[in-house]
């Protein structure tokens, strides 16, 4: 307690902000604010119900950020990438406005707000469009030091740009916590694909905001591999009319993990099309969270929203946690949800043993192919063949049934 | 080849199957024929080793070994295979890839190497002709959007890659036109061998007429009531179960 070089997420908070410029001195003052006021989540706070971090609130963590993305493919001559830091320190007015645009963060959030120290701005102009996906890569070399990281990433695309964009996020066995936010902005007509893929981190707690303008659209696919403590907001802000987002997950839980994924989609213009599909399993004694919420504004006529959950529950120790909800507020809408937790259908584990496959072989199997369903929506195949390695690693006998699909 | 004796099976505390006596001889192609509700398929799948199914007395040998204690894959391994009368639909998982790795999954347990992808495929074209069912099939998820008729195809061709020594196909042609039941037949006739033996089971006495059986049993209400040779397939189709019954009966 001594050590001065380790304290809790809120001892780490300054009293004052005294760099960079008047208006980001502003913003993180607020978000400072709002901290001491509101606190960090507790099992009161509606949205962290089921996931408790107590004990994260109360470890005494290093000090130190180690937070940069690392840009692991080139870029177009057109697109930049810079590191906010010097943004911030040349040209600050670049950024004014940008940081944040969702609203004043909250909880973990707002600490990110706080406390980064650099990031990554990734610029696509209008008409540009990025064949190759860009991909980041988040992660934390193994170490004794516990520290805590702060992500920042800012992605803006021009009118009719284009973008993939794939995240790793590499954890390792030390537990530091990742707390990251990316901040995702769409011009009209705009498109990303947006892949992510939580390796099993230890704690990650991250959030991905995006504003849409019309007739933009973002695709995200989430891969969640367990976690000891994982916590994963994705909000998509449609504001321009006819814009479109589709928010796919996979997740998976073994041993003591905790995952909980949230998405919020917001139809604030007319005619926009949402859908979520999030598919999860549970085993061991691990815990699944999802909480999926879609609200559509008075002036959101026409609006299509769609969500479904779907989790196998695979031992009697597992919990899943679900919850989607819709809150409506336009009366010439379509929207629909679902939520289904069950255990793997007998009648094809049946069929799959009659045919001399194990019985471990056959739940292996019937496991991957529940989940790779959502892989296999991502158009971009060296995406894929990631995303489907990347589960195969977790899945047990996941060496034998690679190509089952 | 396979030796019920006295097979007593419950579904739920409720007796089905009351007392079965049955052998297939090696190479032997037995017909299993009864109304519906008469335990036909309760007797493939306890063959077969479905969840569900208590057996209350009485033993199946297969080749001499006591088939009611092996999982479902082994009893696959050994060389049984169950033609389903409904085959599942597993999305996601590509029929190609699943009947390698149970293919494999027997070789490995019979001594053999596993047989690599180009010869897998290769041994999967001519397995697929055999039944006429297309390429892009075979690699389609397993039965998933697969028409009535698909399926069934679908279930003689994994018996011929797999070539069993005893095959229990329950129900085969229930759905089937005329069309596709003949190349169905045709298909399980070509895999007819002095080593293989079949228990076809079935409603109706038309499959029969493209199938055509050593021995033909009758079961009605969890019993065996009549056997006797093709002949018999003929009567019951002529004066209905319910008269082969009461002649049990007097």
């Amino acid at each position: 307690m001594n050590d001065a070089t380790r304290q809790t997420l809120l001892q780490s908070l300054p009293t004052s902000f005294n760099t960079g410029p008047e208006w980001l001195r502003a913003l993180r003052g607020r978000a400072a604010e709002a901290l001491r006021e509101q606190g960090l989540p507790t099992k009161r706070t509606e949205a962290w119900r089921f996931t408790p971090v107590r004990s994260v609130v109360d470890t005494e963590f290093s000090r130190e950020d180690r937070s940069i993305p690392s840009l692991m493919s080139s870029l177009p001559d057109s697109v930049t990438a810079r590191s906010l830091r010097q943004v911030l320190q040349a040209e600050p007015e670049l950024l004014e406005g940008r940081l944040d645009f969702g609203g004043a963060p909250t909880h973990f959030a707002a600490l990110n707000t706080a406390l980064f120290s650099d990031g990554l701005w990734i610029d696509v102009p209008a008409g540009t469009i990025v064949e190759a996906p860009i991909e980041l890569t988040h992660a934390i070399p193994a170490s004794s030091d516990s520290g805590v990281a702060y992500p920042r990433v800012l992605i803006t695309l021009g009118d009719n740009a284009e973008l993939t964009l794939i995240e790793i996020y590499a954890g390792n066995e030390v537990r530091p916590l990742t707390n990251s936010v990316v901040e995702i902005d769409l011009g009209r007509n705009a498109k990303m694909s947006h892949a992510r893929i939580h390796e099993n981190a230890g704690l990650q707690v991250g959030r991905v905001d995006v504003r849409q303008d019309a007739d933009s659209s973002y695709r995200s696919t989430v891969v969640t591999l367990g976690g000891a403590l994982l916590r994963f907001d994705v909000r998509c802000l449609l504001q321009g009319k006819g814009a479109e987002c589709q928010l796919d997950g996979a997740y998976l839980v073994d041993g003591n993990d905790h995952v909980d994924h949230h998405t919020t989609v917001e139809h604030q213009a007319s005619h926009c099309r949402s859908a979520q599909t999030y598919r999860g399993i549970a085993s061991g004694k691990g815990t699944a969270v999802f909480d999926g919420l879609v609200i559509v504004h008075r002036d959101a006529q026409k609006t299509e929203a769609h969500q479904e959950n779907r989790n196998l529950l695979l031992s009697e120790t597992a919990t899943v946690h679900t919850k989607p909800h819709l809150e409506i507020d336009a009366d010439d809408v379509i929207c629909s949800h679902g939520v289904t937790v069950g255990s793997l259908d007998e009648d094809q584990l049946f069929y799959l043993r009659t045919r001399g496959i194990p019985e471990d072989l056959a739940h292996a199997i019937l496991t991957y192919a529940f989940l790779e369903s959502i892989v296999d929506r991502v158009s971009h195949e060296p995406t894929r063949t990631r995303m489907r390695e990347a589960l195969l690693a977790r899945i047990p006998h996941g060496d034998d049934i690679r190509g089952v699909t | 080849m396979l030796k019920i004796e006295d097979l007593h099976v419950e579904v739920d505390g409720k007796p089905i199957l009351k007392g079965i006596d049955l052998e297939v001889g090696v190479g032997q192609v037995h017909a299993l024929m009864g109304p519906n509700g008469s335990g036909k398929s309760t007797l493939a799948y306890v063959l077969a080793g479905r969840d569900g199914y208590e057996v209350t007395k009485g033993r199946v040998l297969y080749m001499g070994k006591d088939l009611l204690e092996m999982p479902p894959e082994l009893r696959a391994a050994e060389g049984v295979f169950l033609g389903f009368q409904y085959p599942v639909a597993i999305p996601g998982v590509s029929n190609i890839y699943f009947l390698k790795a149970a293919l494999n999954a027997i070789r490995k347990h019979r001594g053999e190497e596993p047989l690599d992808a180009i010869d897998f495929m290769k041994l999967s074209k001519e397995k697929a002709a055999l039944v006429e069912l297309p390429d892009e099939l075979t690699k389609r998820a397993v039965n998933d959007g697969f028409s009535g008729g698909e399926k069934k195809r679908n279930e003689i061709f994994q018996m011929a890659l797999l070539e069993p020594s005893l095959a229990v196909l329950d129900e085969t042609d229930s759905g089937l036109d005329i069309d596709a039941l003949k190349v169905v037949a045709r298909g399980v006739n070509t895999l007819r061998g002095p080593e293989r033996s079949m228990l076809i089971i079935t409603h109706y006495q038309r499959l029969l007429d493209y199938i055509v059986p050593d021995v033909v049993h009758v079961l009605i209400d969890g019993r065996i009531v009549r056997t006797g040779d093709k002949d018999l397939a003929k009567q019951l189709e002529a004066k209905g179960y319910a008269e082969v019954q009461d002649a049990q009966q007097l």
